[in-house]
């Protein structure tokens, strides 16, 4: 059984190296002569086998003799479990082709969140759930980017310190910047209670709407390295020609929180569990877009 | 003998590795790497040709390799030394080149390197026969077995010095004194002899004999035949061409003398050179080896004698410095799960599969040690390999 993971691990190697072709085809020989009920003659199996063992007695003389023992039943599991794998990416590939997404129409992340923290409601900026279906939420009265009567509405819940909120952001500013004029775009604050200072930077993000300045702030927020010092945060205020002294006021009193909070309850009310959510015209889509992706949609809905 | 010191010498032994495969290739001093690189940094260029004096260097250095080995195995004259490419090059050469009749015997042992027993096997489509002397059950020579089988139709006995299957030596000039008393010639494998103990031609009394370089700190790429003078005059030409001839015309060659008529084509120059430093290092110590090897077998062999069986007879002073064996864990699973543990032996059939086959076994395990190997390897090589046995 060794041969078949064989096969597979060095038949890719051996795409990048010369080195590993031989190997890769002493294993396709086992397989093949596996597969016609003939017994491998390459010695293979026996190789791999005691190279593993020889390592393994090393550091533990035990496991070794474990492994050397129940060498063909371990095989058997680690090949199970390959096609397993190899079936799976499988199908997230052929659901990344027909839907772009890896999860399929469902949506939701392909990747493991390695930014996982206590998985409350809305605790990681990944999905700690199957996703139930999200409601575009109603923003008539919130502030937005671009013109009133624009023919296409996107509304993006995000978090300042989510690594994938801040992925999102370069495909967000060329789509905006492509699509000047044709797309009204909203930027709901949904922080993530795990993150430090998610929720800080997301009031004073509206500190600085409130002198006017929320769109230019918002995206010189994102360029900032995580995690970001209080000083950082006056300092940006500062180049955005803010009043200094009345977005510290406003941010240490944390005058614009309720703000932030009817943004989270919209958020919630939406079923929003990971940022970015996007709610692009009548498509929802959970995760980063690249741009050439988010464009593909934009475009469908403009045609729509 | 101070192995610590000669161990300076060995590039490759400063690193955490133990070297126990001496029987298939030996390691290198930094004088064999220097002298080959000398050669290619200071006076690259052809011998016997050209009249520059790169040229000439090279046939003085040759010349002297020649002399050099003429010495270490007590040959008559420089002429008596071919230059092969290996052992098995320099058998091939006597197979091709004895003036044969229909008929014609030839002997060997029934443990022989396939580069000593596949030659002659060849030869039956010529209508020479070959035949293998049964061993004793200890796996040494049975001189009343050549006996038996040695009539007057033999005119080839090609044997080896000493197995590299278990380490046995053989009663060579005993063996050359019937078959000269029969009338028939003797050709001496000394692959693994003339690397680790003094080897006379002249006392031995042999017809030929021959041996490679990368056995005995040399470089790859490099054998020695001897003949004596006669014998070789009256061998015919195996490899023709370029070095081997007086003069050509269209129609015909005049060939040159032995050894030349012999070293065809351009020369391994730098492996000459090399061999030459070998035997130079050699030459002071070659009488300590065997007894040094004896010492680290007879550790290897009581550590695992309880475990395994091993090849070859029981003691330890017959063996020198091989020690074959198998067990019920397959030979090549007990390499390669050294190889991890950086003990680097020799697994299979040694190149010996006839008498694998005619035993009804699939290999064994070869730990081979050299003048450099120290007692502490060996000791770790036991508690390794009795670790590695315990998981069966």
């Amino acid at each position: 059984m060794i041969c078949i993971l064989a096969l597979v691990v060095f038949g890719i190697l051996g795409i990048f190296s010369v080195s590993y072709r031989a190997i890769a085809k002493e294993a396709f020989d086992c397989v093949f002569r596996r597969i016609t009920l003939r017994k491998c003659t390459t010695g293979l199996d026996k190789r791999l086998k005691s190279q593993i063992t020889g390592k393994l007695m090393k550091r533990s003389p035990k496991t070794a003799k474990f492994v050397y023992t129940y060498f063909e039943a371990i095989s058997w599991f680690f090949t199970i479990l390959l096609i397993a794998s190899l079936a799976y990416s499988a199908y997230g590939a052929y659901n990344y082709v027909m839907f772009g997404n890896c999860n399929g129409q469902q949506g939701g992340f392909c990747v493991y969140d390695v930014f996982a923290g206590n998985k409350t409601e809305y605790s990681t900026c990944a999905p700690v759930a199957a996703a139930g279906d999200l409601i575009k939420p109603e923003v008539t009265n919130h502030s937005f980017f671009g013109p009133e009567n624009a023919e296409l509405e996107i509304i993006e819940f995000g978090c300042y310190t989510c690594e994938y909120t801040r992925k999102a952001q370069p495909a967000v500013e060329k789509i905006l910047e492509t699509y000047q004029g044709k797309v009204k775009f909203y930027f709901l604050d949904f922080p993530i209670p795990a993150h430090e200072k998610s929720k800080e930077l997301a009031i004073a993000a509206e500190c600085a709407g409130q002198q006017g300045k929320y769109w230019s702030y918002y995206a010189r927020l994102f360029r900032l390295e995580t995690p970001v010092a209080d000083e950082q945060l006056y300092q940006l205020a500062e180049q955005q020609g803010l009043n200094v002294d009345a977005f510290r006021q406003c941010y240490l009193d944390r005058e614009t929180e309720s703000i932030v909070d009817e943004d989270i309850a919209l958020g919630k009310y939406a079923g929003i569990y990971g940022t970015p959510t996007f709610f692009i015209g009548n498509h929802t889509h959970v995760g980063p877009l690249s741009y050439k992706d988010f464009k593909k949609i934009v475009e469908n809905e403009l045609n729509s | 003998m101070n192995v610590e010191k000669l161990r300076n010498d060995f590039p490759v032994l400063q690193k955490d590795v133990v070297y126990f495969d001496n029987a298939c290739m030996s390691l290198k001093p930094v004088q064999v790497i220097s002298a080959m690189q000398s050669y290619y940094e200071n006076y690259t260029a052809c011998g016997g040709r050209s009249m520059h004096q790169f040229s000439k260097k090279v046939d003085e250095e040759v010349a002297k390799a020649r002399q050099t080995i003429k010495k270490f195995i007590n040959a008559k004259s420089d002429n008596e030394i071919v230059f092969t490419k290996n052992t098995t090059e320099a058998i091939n050469l006597i197979a091709h080149s004895l003036d044969w009749k229909q008929g014609d015997v030839v002997l060997t042992s029934d443990k022989e390197h396939n580069s000593n027993l596949v030659p002659w096997q060849q030869l039956k489509k010529q209508g020479i026969m070959h035949q293998a002397i049964q061993s004793n059950k200890d796996n040494t020579f049975n001189i009343e077995n050549l006996k038996k089988v040695l009539t007057k139709k033999v005119k080839l006995i090609a044997i080896q010095q000493t197995s590299n299957l278990d380490g046995a030596n053989f009663p060579i000039e005993e063996i050359a004194k019937l078959a000269h008393d029969n009338g028939t010639l003797i050709l001496v494998d000394a692959a693994q002899s003339v690397p680790h103990m003094a080897v006379d031609v002249k006392k031995l009394d042999v017809d030929f004999l021959a041996f490679s370089g990368h056995k005995m700190l040399g470089p790859t790429g490099t054998g020695v035949l001897y003949g004596k003078y006669h014998l070789l005059e009256n061998l015919n030409p195996f490899v023709t061409g370029g070095e081997t001839v007086v003069e050509t015309t269209y129609e015909s060659a005049e060939f040159e003398k032995p050894p030349h008529k012999f070293e065809a084509g351009l020369q391994n120059y730098a492996g000459i050179i090399g061999l030459n430093a070998a035997i130079k290092y050699l030459m002071p110590i070659r009488e300590e080896i065997h007894e040094h090897e004896v010492q680290l077998n007879k550790i290897i062999s009581e550590g695992l004698k309880d475990k395994v069986t091993i090849i070859g007879p029981e003691d330890p002073k017959q063996r020198g410095g091989i020690v074959s064996f198998y067990t019920k864990m397959d030979s090549h699973e007990i390499a390669l799960m050294l190889d991890q543990q950086n003990i680097l032996i020799r697994s299979g059939a040694h190149c010996v599969h006839s008498w694998f086959n005619a035993h009804n076994l699939q290999g064994s395990a070869r730990a081979s040690v050299y003048f450099y190997n120290t007692k502490e390897e060996a000791k770790v090589f036991v508690e390794k390999t009795q670790k590695i046995l315990a998981l069966k």
